[in-house]
C-alpha cells in the first residue's frame, strides 16, 4: 500500500519539477540587476500600495531595461523573512528591497547577505544591521507633531481618546512614546481611553465603540488616534453630530480622511457620506507608500555605483483643514503644484493612504499607486 | 509506531507492519527528499554545504517548537501557547544579556530558555492534568497572559543576544559535514527515541489513544499529561533559545505566527490530530518540507497573491498523499459508490426492491400512567452546569464596570453597544460551535468573512439596489465554501482542521486576486443603517440579533438536525448505526458555519463602511473561545448555544471594560486570559471513576 502512494507521490513532484524547469529557464534574463522585493503581509491596503509603487518605478522606462523584479511576500512571519532572504541571495540577486517585520530579527541574514555583496534596502520601518540602507521617515517627529497640533488646538485642556498601532512595535511605540510625552507636558490634558488600534480602521470602529459605551461623545474633546479619523468622523455623524461639531482629530493619511477635511461646500465627484467634504478639523500624516518605491530607485544608483546614503530620512507628509488641496487628475506635475486629496471618483476606497508625492520620484504618480502604471 | 516497537529493537516486527507504522513520517521523508532535489534543481548552483547550513537554520525553529507540540498532539491536546513561549524567552533572553561582558555561557543560557519553557508547561500541565480542564481553552488563556507578559519584559524589538549564541547554534558541529541546527534537531530526536522506549512512551501513546482504558490499565493518566505539556514547553524554550541565536536581539512578537504553521509541519509529518498516531521524526521533516516551499516558490517566481493558495493545495495534497491506501476514506468511499453501481445494475438496491412491509408485529403499548416530566432545574442541570459560570461572569464584569467607570447598568447605551458588538461573535458561535459540537474545528472562519465582505462591496458599491443580489450571491458563497469543506472532510477523509487550514489559505488567495490588494466598494445606506443607525433607540441589528438566538436554540435543540448533531458528536459510529446519514449531516454542519461566517462577513461591512483584507484575522480564537468558555466540549457531543451566547457577551463585556480603561496594553492581555481562565475554572470536568 506504501508503494502505490509513492509512486503518485512521485509522479506529482515530477510535474513540478518539469513546470520549475521551464520557469527557471525563462527567467534568465541579460544584463538586468536581479532584484527582489520582499513584502510583509499584503492584507492590508499600505502594503499593496506600496508594492503597486515598486512594480510601477520598476516598469518605468528609465527603469524597465536594467531591473529585472520579482516580488515574494513574507506575512507576518519574520521567521519565514528570514528564510525568504536567504533563498533571494541563493538565488543570485543583486539587491534586495525589504518591508522588515522586524528591526532587529532580520540583522544576522541581512549581514550575511551584505558579505555576498548584496545591497539590501529597508523601507518605511528601519534594519538596525549597520550595512543595510534605511528609508523611512522620523516616527517620534510623528508623533510629537501631531500631538503638539491636538494640544494647540484644544487650548491645552480637555479630555482626549487614542487609538495605538500594533503594540510591540517599534513604530507604534516611537510615536505612541512621543505623543505621550507632549500630553503629559500639559496637566489639563487627560487621556480618558486609551485603546489598541492596530493601524486598521475596521479594528478603530469597534474600539471607539467599546470606549463609548460608557461615555458619550460629549465627554471627549479631541482624539489623537495612529488609524480611525475617517471612521470617528463617521461615528459622529451618526450619533447626530453636526460636521461643524466635529471634535479635532489627528491621524492616518487616508483618503477619506482627506476628502472629510475639505470644505463643505467643496464640489466633489462620486462623494457619498461619510466619504465627503464635511470641514473636519484633522491633521493628517502617514508613512508615505512612496518610500518603497524610491528605495528601489536608490538600489538601482548603489548597483550603478553611485553614492547612496545609508539613512534616507523622508519628510514627514502633514496635511492640515487649511492646506488640504483637491486633485483633479493626480498626476505628478499636479501633486508637485500642492494638491494631496483625490476625487472618491478616481479612488473608490476611502483607506486608501493619499500621501503618494515625492520630490524624489517623478517616475510615479496616483496610477502607480492605483494599477502600478508608472508616469510617462 | 506504538506498543509494540515500543519494546526496543529486539521485538521482531514484519517490514510491512514497521512500514504501515511509519507510513506518515516515511512519506514526509520521500517529500522532503524531493523538495530538496526541486530546490537543487531550480536554484543557481548546485547546493553545497553552505546552502544546506542555511536551509537548515531556516527550518531549525519551528521544527524543535514543532516537536514539542507534537507531543501534545500524539496525547490527544492542542497548545495554543507555544508561540508565544518562544517569543517569551527570545525577549527574557534578549534583556538580559549584558552587551560588555565578555562572552556569554551557552548552555546556561539554554538550560534557562528551557527552564521558562518547562515553567509555562507545568502551568499548562497543572490546570489540565490536575484540574482536568480543556487544553484548547487553558493554552489560549496562557497565550494571552504570556504575550502580556512578552510586552512587559521588552515593549518593542531590541536588546541584545550574545553573538557567542550566534556562532554556537549556527555554527558547525563537524566543519564541513554536519550543521549545528541539524545535531541539536538530532539530539532531541535521539532523547525522544529513548523516552519513546521507556514507560513513559508507552504510556504516552497510550494515553493519546484512549485515556479510560490507559487509566483501566494502571497508567497515571493524570502525570502523563502534566509531564507531557513541561517536556512540550523544554521544546518551545529551546526553539526560543535558537531563534534568539539566530536573530542577536529580542522582538516581542517573533514567536506569533509560528502557530499555525507548526500545526502544519505536526500535520504533513504524519501525526494525527486527536492523538495516538505519529510522531516527531516526521514533524521534523514535515516542517522543513513547509519552509522549502518557500525557496520553490521563489525560484519558480510564483506572484505573491497565488503563495497561500499554493500552500493550501499542498498541504491537501501532502495529507491525502499520506493517507492512499485501501484503508484510506477515499477508497472505501470509491469502493463503496462501486458496489452500489453494481447493485442498481443487478437490481437489487433496497429502492429498487418489492416494497413489503416486512416490520415485526408488537402489541399496541398498554396504557400505563402518564409519565410525570422532571421539573424544569432537574431536566436542564446538566446544561446550567455548563451555561451558569458565563453568566455568572458577565454579571460581576457589568458591576465591575459600573463601579469602575461608572454608567453602565441604567446606561441603554450601554446595552446597546454591548449586543452589537457581541453580534457577529454570536453569528460565529452558532457556526463554530455546531461544528465543535460534531467534533471538528473550522479554521476557514477568517477568510470567509474577508472574503464575502471583500465581494459583497465590490458588488454593492453604495447602492441599496445592488444588495438585493449582492446578498443572497455572498451568502450562497458561503455555503459553497462550506460545501467544499465539508465534502473534503467526509469524502476524502482529511481531517477538519487541516480541511479547513488549507481552505482558508485558499480562500486569501481568492480574496488579494478578486481585490488586486486594495480592495473597492463600499457598504450600502440600508445595510450601514442596520448596523450602526437607530430605530427606536436600539441599533436594528439587535433585535435581528434576539431572533437569531431564538432560531439557533430552536435548530440545535429542537430539530432532527440539531440531534444528529449531538449524536455524531457523541460518537460518530454509534450514530452511523442508529441510521444518521453522518456524511450529510458533516457536510451540512460545515455549510453552516461559512453561511454564519458569510453573515458576519456582510454584518461587518455594513458596521465599517467597507471591506478590508484580513478582516475577519481578529475572528477566529475568539470564535472558539467564545464556544469553549460557553461551557462546550472542545471533542464534541456536549454544549448549548445559550451556554456560548453566555461565553459571547461575556468576553465582549470584558473588552468594553478594558477598554473603558487607560490600563497598558500588556496588563489588559493579562487580565483578559486570567478571566477567560477563571471563567472556565468551574466548567471542569468531574474525575471519571
Amino acid at each position: 500500500m506504501g508503494i502505490v502512494s509513492i509512486a503518485r507521490r512521485i509522479a506529482l513532484m515530477a510535474g513540478l519539477v518539469a513546470s520549475a524547469a521551464c520557469a527557471g529557464s525563462a527567467a534568465e534574463a541579460a544584463d538586468k540587476y536581479k532584484i527582489y522585493l520582499s513584502m510583509s503581509f499584503i492584507g492590508n491596503d499600505w502594503q499593496a500600495e506600496a508594492a503597486n509603487m515598486v512594480k510601477a518605478m520598476a516598469a518605468h522606462k528609465s527603469m524597465a531595461d536594467k531591473v529585472d523584479l520579482q516580488v515574494q511576500v513574507a506575512g507576518p512571519n519574520a521567521q519565514r523573512q528570514i528564510q525568504q532572504i536567504n533563498a533571494m541571495v541563493q538565488a543570485g540577486a543583486k539587491a534586495i528591497v525589504i518591508f522588515p517585520i522586524s528591526p532587529t530579527a532580520l540583522n544576522q541574514v541581512v549581514k550575511n547577505a551584505c558579505d555576498k555583496g548584496v545591497k539590501v534596502f529597508a523601507y518605511d520601518a528601519e534594519i538596525t544591521e549597520p550595512c543595510a540602507y534605511n528609508i523611512h521617515i522620523d516616527q517620534e517627529e510623528a508623533g510629537r507633531v501631531t500631538a503638539e497640533w491636538l494640544v494647540k488646538k484644544l487650548d491645552g485642556k480637555g479630555n482626549i481618546v487614542i487609538l495605538t498601532g500594533v503594540p510591540g512595535t517599534s513604530v507604534d511605540d516611537q510615536r505612541t512614546k512621543a505623543a505621550k510625552a507632549v500630553f503629559a507636558k500639559y496637566p489639563n490634558i487627560k487621556i480618558v481611553g486609551e485603546a489598541v488600534g492596530m493601524w486598521s480602521q475596521a479594528v478603530a470602529r469597534t474600539e471607539l465603540s467599546k470606549i463609548l459605551a460608557t461615555r458619550s461623545w460629549d465627554d471627549v474633546d479631541g482624539l489623537w488616534l495612529q488609524v480611525g479619523c475617517f471612521t470617528a468622523n463617521a461615528m459622529q455623524l451618526e450619533a447626530g453630530k453636526k460636521p461643524n461639531e466635529l471634535k479635532p482629530c489627528a491621524g492616518e493619511g487616508a483618503n477619506g480622511g482627506r476628502i472629510q477635511m475639505l470644505p463643505e461646500s467643496t464640489k466633489v465627484e462620486g462623494a457619498s457620506p461619510p466619504y465627503a467634504p464635511l470641514g473636519a478639523p484633522r491633521i493628517s500624516y502617514a508613512s508615505p507608500p512612496y518610500s518603497g518605491a524610491l528605495a528601489l530607485k536608490l538600489a538601482v544608483q548603489a548597483l550603478e555605483g553611485k553614492d547612496v546614503p545609508k539613512l534616507t530620512i523622508l519628510p514627514l507628509p502633514v496635511v492640515t483643514s487649511e492646506t488640504v488641496k483637491l486633485c483633479e487628475e493626480g498626476t505628478w506635475e499636479e501633486m508637485k503644484a500642492g494638491c494631496n486629496a483625490f476625487n472618491p471618483a478616481l479612488v473608490s476606497n476611502p483607506g486608501w493612504f493619499a500621501s503618494i508625492f515625492s520630490e524624489q520620484t517623478p517616475e510615479i504618480g496616483l496610477n502607480a499607486a492605483l494599477v502600478g502604471q508608472p508616469e510617462n | 509506531m506504538s506498543l509494540v516497537s515500543a519494546r526496543g529493537p529486539k521485538a521482531t516486527v514484519p517490514l510491512a507492519r514497521w512500514l504501515a507504522r511509519n507510513r506518515g513520517a516515511l512519506i514526509a521523508a520521500i517529500v522532503f527528499a524531493l523538495s530538496l532535489g526541486v530546490v537543487d534543481w531550480v536554484g543557481a548552483g548546485p547546493l553545497t554545504y553552505f546552502d544546506v547550513s542555511f536551509l537548515s537554520s531556516g527550518g531549525a525553529t519551528s521544527a524543535i517548537a514543532a516537536m514539542g507540540q507534537t507531543l501534545v498532539v500524539l496525547s490527544g491536546g492542542f497548545d495554543l501557547s507555544a508561540g508565544a513561549v518562544v517569543s517569551l524567552v527570545n525577549v527574557a533572553l534578549a534583556s538580559s544579556m549584558d552587551p560588555l561582558a565578555p562572552g556569554a555561557n551557552v548552555v546556561l543560557w539554554t538550560l534557562a530558555g528551557i527552564g521558562i519553557g518547562m515553567t509555562v508547561g507545568a502551568f499548562n500541565g497543572f490546570f489540565i492534568a490536575w484540574l482536568r480542564m480543556q487544553p484548547i481553552v487553558v493554552t489560549l488563556s496562557t497565550m494571552f497572559i504570556l504575550q502580556g507578559v512578552t510586552l512587559l519584559v521588552m515593549d518593542k524589538p531590541g536588546g541584545f543576544v550574545s553573538p557567542d549564541l550566534g556562532s554556537f547554534y549556527l555554527g558547525d558541529a563537524v566543519p564541513n559535514l554536519v550543521p549545528m541546527p541539524l545535531a541539536v534537531i538530532g539530539v532531541v530526536l535521539l532523547m525522544w527515541l529513548w523516552l519513546k522506549g521507556s514507560r513513559f512512551g508507552t504510556a504516552l501513546y497510550a494515553v493519546g489513544s484512549d485515556p479510560d482504558s490507559a487509566a483501566a490499565v494502571g497508567v497515571s493518566v493524570v502525570m502523563v499529561r502534566f509531564l507531557i505539556y513541561v517536556i512540550a514547553g523544554g521544546c518551545y524554550g529551546l526553539a526560543g533559545v535558537f531563534i534568539s541565536a539566530q536573530t542577536g536581539s529580542g522582538d516581542p512578537l517573533v514567536g506569533n505566527p509560528l502557530l499555525l504553521s507548526m500545526f502544519a509541519a505536526v500535520v504533513v509529518g504524519g501525526t494525527r490530530l486527536g492523538g495516538g498516531q505519529g510522531g516527531p521524526t516526521g514533524t521534523v521533516f514535515g516542517a522543513y518540507i513547509l519552509m522549502m516551499v518557500v525557496n520553490i516558490l521563489l525560484a519558480l517566481n510564483v506572484s505573491a497573491y497565488y503563495s497561500t493558495i499554493a500552500e493550501g493545495t499542498i498541504l491537501i495534497l501532502a495529507v491525502l498523499a499520506g493517507s492512499i491506501s485501501r484503508g484510506s476514506v477515499l477508497a472505501v468511499k470509491l469502493r463503496a459508490a462501486r458496489s452500489q453501481f453494481a447493485a442498481w445494475r443487478a437490481g437489487t438496491l433496497p429502492a429498487q426492491l418489492e416494497r413489503v412491509d416486512r416490520r415485526m408485529r408488537i402489541a399496541p403499548p398498554t396504557p400505563s400512567r402518564p409519565v410525570t416530566a422532571p421539573p424544569l432545574h432537574v431536566r436542564y442541570a446538566e446544561t446550567l452546569r455548563y451555561a451558569l459560570p458565563a453568566y455568572i461572569c458577565l454579571v460581576v464584569i457589568v458591576i465591575v464596570t459600573q463601579l469602575w467607570l461608572g454608567r453602565a447598568i441604567l446606561n441603554p447605551g450601554y446595552w446597546n453597544s454591548l449586543l452589537v458588538l457581541s453580534s457577529f461573535l454570536a453569528v460565529l458561535a452558532l457556526g463554530q460551535g455546531t461544528v465543535i459540537l460534531t467534533g471538528g474545528l473550522d479554521l476557514s472562519v477568517p477568510w470567509t468573512i474577508g472574503l464575502c465582505g471583500i465581494i459583497l462591496a465590490g458588488m454593492v458599491n453604495g447602492s441599496d439596489v445592488a444588495l438585493a443580489y449582492a446578498l443572497p450571491t455572498v451568502l450562497v458563497m458561503g455555503l459553497s465554501i462550506g460545501f467544499a469543506n465539508g465534502a473534503g472532510i467526509v469524502y476524502l477523509g482529511i481531517s477538519p482542521i487541516v480541511m479547513t487550514l488549507a481552505t482558508n489559505g485558499i480562500l486569501q488567495g481568492f480574496a488579494l486576486l478578486y481585490s488586486q490588494g486594495t480592495p473597492a466598494g463600499f457598504s450600502s445606506p440600508m445595510l450601514r443603517w442596520f448596523m450602526t443607525g437607530r430605530l427606536a433607540g436600539v441599533t436594528p441589528v439587535v433585535p435581528f440579533m434576539l431572533a437569531f438566538v431564538a432560531v439557533a436554540v430552536l435548530v440545535l435543540g429542537r430539530t432532527p438536525f440539531g440531534r444528529r448533531v449531538y449524536g455524531i458528536g457523541n460518537g460518530v459510529r454509534a450514530a452511523q448505526l442508529s441510521g444518521i446519514r453522518v456524511e450529510r449531516t458533516l457536510i451540512l454542519v460545515y455549510m453552516l458555519s461559512s453561511l454564519c461566517a458569510a453573515v458576519v462577513g456582510v454584518m461587518l461591512t455594513g458596521f465599517s463602511g467597507q471591506a478590508s483584507l484580513g478582516m475577519g484575522d481578529d475572528y477566529l480564537l475568539p470564535s472558539i473561545a467564545v464556544v469553549v468558555v460557553g461551557g462546550t466540549l472542545i471533542t464534541g457531543g456536549r454544549g448549548h448555544y445559550l451556554g456560548m451566547l453566555g461565553g459571547v457577551l461575556l468576553l465582549t463585556a470584558l473588552q468594553m471594560l478594558l477598554a473603558g480603561t487607560t490600563l497598558p496594553y500588556a496588563t489588559r492581555a493579562i487580565l483578559y486570559g486570567l478571566v477567560v481562565l477563571a471563567a472556565v475554572m468551574a466548567l471542569r470536568e468531574r474525575r471519571v471513576q
